[in-house]
């Protein structure tokens, strides 16, 4: 054995008596038995929002919103299938305005993300200066609806693309928004 | 209702500290490991029924957090802004190593340790939680595997990388002598 090999020897021993004393975080008095009783309510919570959207019908308020129903089912049984022809819409300047995007599921999606990407001058209410948004949703077996609330903070505009994933798949969603 | 949360609390709770410290080695500062770990929990919580026929829970738990800390560090790396505060952050647990009370051996080990904290912010994600969780904490290298769903090879290969890495920063700052 060399002087490398020596040297080499000593610093992997003494790298492993320091990483043997890197501190081991704790979490504080308490947290536990608040995470517990959060994950109760929380969980329980995201159940009933998954029963309610099963029945969204109900929920579309007439007039107010701009209803683009873009999906169909296809053949397989995972992500919903979108259709290829892109539907547009036209918002007023600084006018908040709501957009629902209807998703058709051929099965129930725990934990599907998905992803708003807005067009230049175009922003979700509720979340200022963000060009993509991104979440956790879940989807009932058939339609679920999903409003968006566009406001036009420019009179640019452009192609809103919301991408819904789950597991490996994904699909997409074009939505051409004009700001008028 | 009542009786879901009692069963939930008594198959989650015994693997509390180790699912802790995963998230703190993922997240690296508090305030993200307890969202993890929060997280985590509401997930399992809605998989009851499936939790109570997985074997190893812990290692059930631990895989399900990984994969969501995968899955937010991707989908968010490009917009989110990490807020830490001072003593929370990656840094900030250096202080909390406890010492022999002898008080100048204590303060030579806090400085080798805050520059091995340094030496790891280097190192790549993934070496760096493969290094912490095996050298550290104690993870066999199957339950790395497990958990990061990677070839034992490449565990292996990623600790090899890791510590030759780490040796190396640690050598040229002058924190080991040769």
């Amino acid at each position: 054995m060399n002087r490398q090999d020596d040297n080499t020897l000593i610093e992997e021993r003494e790298l492993l008596d320091l990483m043997k004393d890197y501190p081991m975080p704790e979490a504080t008095t308490g947290f536990y038995d608040e995470a517990l009783v959060t994950a109760a309510e929380e969980g329980r919570r995201r159940q009933k929002r998954r029963w309610l959207m099963t029945g969204f019908g109900s929920a579309v308020a007439a007039g107010l919103a701009i209803f683009v129903v873009a999906l169909t089912l296809s053949g397989t049984p995972d992500v919903p299938a979108v259709d290829d022809a892109i539907p547009g819409v036209t918002i007023a300047l600084a006018e908040p305005r709501t957009v629902n995007l209807v998703f058709s599921s051929a099965e129930a999606l725990d934990s599907a993300m998905l992803t708003v990407s807005l067009p230049a001058g175009v922003e979700l209410e509720g979340f200022p200066g963000q060009s993509e948004v991104t979440w956790e949703t879940s989807l009932a077996e058939g339609r679920n609806l999903l409003p968006l609330k566009l406001v036009a903070v420019a009179p640019i505009g452009g192609e809103l693309l919301a991408r819904l994933e789950h597991d490996d798949r994904n699909r997409t969603f074009r939505l051409q928004v004009n700001v008028g | 209702m009542q009786e879901d949360s009692q069963v939930f609390d008594r198959i989650v709770r015994p693997h509390f500290d180790r699912l802790y410290r995963l998230a703190w080695r993922l997240a690296g500062a508090r305030e993200e490991a307890e969202d993890l770990f929060q997280e985590v929990l509401i997930k399992a919580f809605g998989k009851l029924d499936q939790l109570l026929r997985i074997e190893e829970p812990g290692s059930w738990l631990a895989r399900m957090m990984y994969n969501l800390f995968v899955d937010r560090h991707r989908r968010y790396s490009r917009q989110r802004l990490v807020v830490v505060d001072e003593g929370q952050a990656p840094g900030g647990s250096v202080l909390e190593f406890a010492g022999d009370e002898n008080p100048e051996r204590d303060s030579q080990r806090m400085e080798q340790l805050q520059a091995l904290e340094n030496a790891l912010s280097q190192l790549s994600e993934e070496h760096r939680i493969v290094v912490i969780l095996h050298d550290t904490d104690g993870y066999k290298l199957e339950e790395i595997q497990d958990l990061m769903g990677v070839p034992v090879g490449t565990v292996k290969s990623r600790l090899h990388r890791a510590r030759a890495r780490l040796r190396q920063i640690l050598t040229d700052s002058g924190t080991f002598s040769r």
